[in-house]
């Protein structure tokens, strides 16, 4: 909850998109650099052709999909906090659900790019499109990697839309205080919102059933991703805890990534008083949940494996704990389960620089479990003879960090220029306070 | 018909811009609109307006969108009729991933037409009569008033703990 009033929040807020300091252009700058590196490789490698990544016979997918699954991952927490939480009246996410909305936006967006890189063939993407190609026949709707185009078309558009939504009342709050080209932006993309009764009446309405329907959506796309393993007859892939284990690896990562957010942008924007330690809080409890129910996940695969009998099955999870890649399991089981095991200690949890490191201990196992999965599934399946290993190229490092500076050049792009906090839901936490 | 003026009462507790809702017809005052930094519900239990329609909108999106969804998956099948891993050519449970996206997916698109529609947006011209203040921290209640009663409406708002802009 907060103490402030609404001129208090009005202005904290709104100071945070005063002329930017040199510092940050410098930070902007790096991140160009990163995303033109990103691009660059791409370049080359649709110049050159796919085999300049690494991925190769018998490990089709590497950091492309991995990637690809880690920024759905990411996305997943913003509509939790946005959506389920708000169903939920949960109060304590309004501070940091505009910035985890945005969040989803953009790592969706990085998300999207992926399968586009990973096609070799970018320009040949409308054969996922629903067009009969030059023979007249049509995308096959049987497939999970057709599912998913629908899944993550859906996921993109919804959480565009239901973060422009959001944004509307407080971009009207931009516009009446400010003056020149800013004033007639944000004048047009307010649409004209003057809070007047019929606009919150249908507006209160119409949030509500977004929340109502992103909720289910959510679920459903990490399902859906997850399918484009599970669907896939490999051992350590074709199993049915599939869709919730993603599912809560994916809120795992995503809550992470909003304290990894959150912890600079509340120090740098001077947010304490909005985005209190009990805020942080609440999310490294939240943690505690979906860090125990990856625990178990992780358990629970290792006991089908051993409980079936089935000999190719157990040889996968025995190579997983120790094969080449058999660090990539410690890391996850470390940094997912373990570290933020951590957070059961109040002490903990209410420490900034611990809260910072365990976020980002989190980010660093996610992806690994992704690593873990999507490799080594593939590397080391049914027949010895056809078993190899992966190795990221140079060209799929240069587009990993071009992905990961594009994330943070958008974030940082929105961060200054248009409202990171909602000032609506503060102030309706502030009304309600009082 | 006579001219009008309007004017808005600017409050800085909903609780008496709800109030003052209530008591404009008494006064001889027309209510044109109130204007607030949140959803209040004390304005809206003044006016005692019913719920908003947006969801109607939804729903129709809805239904669209899972026989839309159900129907492209269908009709994409059957123009390959081909049996894949003895799998039927119209598979009800994969295609209910796509009936269920495209539900999702409709919904939303309905959701959003409705909050247009019902709320009238884009409306750059309703900005004519409308204060800042009232994205900030004031509850403004628009109400007009014959000519040459301007001062009576302006009284009326100030006993009640208003500020008064008057809108040509």
């Amino acid at each position: 909850m907060t103490d402030l009033t609404y001129a208090q929040i009005d202005e904290t807020v709104l100071n945070t998109l005063e002329r930017p300091r040199p510092r940050y252009w410098v930070f902007v700058a790096l991140m160009l650099c990163g995303v033109l590196l990103g691009a660059g490789a791409w370049a080359y490698q649709i110049f050159v052709g796919i085999g300049v990544g690494g991925q190769d016979i018998p490990v089709a997918w590497g950091t492309y999909l991995i990637n690809f699954v880690f920024w759905v991952g990411i996305a997943h927490s913003g509509t939790l906090i946005s959506a389920i939480l708000h169903l939920f009246r949960a109060g304590w996410r309004n501070p940091i659900a505009r910035a985890a909305e945005t969040m989803t936006v953009f790592a969706v967006c990085c998300a999207g790019l992926f399968p586009f890189i990973h096609l070799g063939r970018a320009w040949q993407v409308y054969f996922m499109l629903p067009l009969p190609n030059q023979r007249l026949l049509w995308p096959n709707f049987l497939s999970p990697l057709m599912f998913d185009v629908v899944a993550i078309s859906t996921y993109l558009t919804v959480s565009s839309l239901f973060w422009y939504t959001g944004l509307v009342p407080d971009l009207a709050v931009v516009r009446d205080r400010s003056t020149g080209l800013r004033h007639k932006i944000f004048r047009v993309l307010s649409l004209g919102w003057s809070g007047a009764h019929h606009q919150w009446l249908n507006y209160s309405r119409g949030y509500l059933f977004f929340a109502a329907l992103a909720t289910p959506l959510v679920i459903s796309v990490h399902s859906v991703v997850s399918w484009d393993f599970a669907l896939g007859v490999v051992p350590g892939w074709h199993t049915t805890i599939f869709a919730p284990y993603f599912v809560a690896g994916a809120i795992h990562s995503g809550l992470a990534m909003v304290l990894t957010l959150m912890i600079p942008l509340r120090r740098i924007f001077r947010y304490e008083a909005i985005i209190t330690l009990n805020v942080l809080e609440n999310v490294a409890k939240t943690m505690i949940l979906t860090g125990l129910i990856v625990g178990l996940a992780y358990g629970t695969e290792y006991f089908i494996a051993w409980y079936s009998h089935n000999a190719v099955e157990w040889e996968s999870f025995r190579w997983r704990a120790m094969g080449e890649y058999a660090y990539g399991l410690y890391f996850m089981i470390l940094c997912n389960v373990l570290i933020p095991s951590l957070f059961l200690l109040k002490a903990v949890r209410r420490s900034v620089p611990w809260l910072f490191a365990i976020s980002l201990a989190v980010n660093f196992g996610m992806w690994w479990e992704r690593f873990v999965i999507i490799v080594g599934g593939v590397a080391h399946d049914f027949a010895p003879h056809a078993w190899g290993l992966y190795a990221p190229s140079l060209v799929e490092y240069c587009i990993m960090v071009g992905s990961f500076s594009l994330f943070f050049f958008l974030f940082l792009l929105f961060c200054k220029h248009m409202p990171s906090v909602s000032m609506t839901e503060m102030k309706e936490t502030a009304h309600h306070a009082g | 018909m006579p001219a009008e003026t309007c004017i808005m009462g600017l409050f800085k507790d909903d609780g008496k811009a709800a109030k003052v809702i209530l008591d404009l017809p008494a006064a001889g005052f027309s209510f044109r609109r109130a204007h607030s930094p949140i959803p209040s519900h004390r304005i809206l239990e003044a006016l005692k307006l019913r719920k908003g329609r947006v969801g109607w909108f939804t729903l129709t999106g809805g239904i669209i969108g899972f026989f839309a969804g159900f129907a492209l998956a269908i009709f994409t099948s059957v123009q390959w009729n081909l049996i894949v891993s003895g799998k039927p050519i119209v598979s009800l449970i994969p295609f209910f991933i796509v009936g269920f996206e495209f539900t999702i997916l409709f919904s939303v698109f309905g959701n959003v037409i409705g909050l247009l529609v019902c709320s009238r947006l884009p409306d750059y011209g309703g900005l004519a009569s409308y204060d800042p203040r009232c994205s900030g921290e004031h509850f403004g209640v628009l109400a007009a008033c014959e000519a040459g009663r301007e001062g009576e409406l302006m009284d009326f708002f100030q006993k009640k703990g208003g500020e008064v802009k008057v809108f040509a």
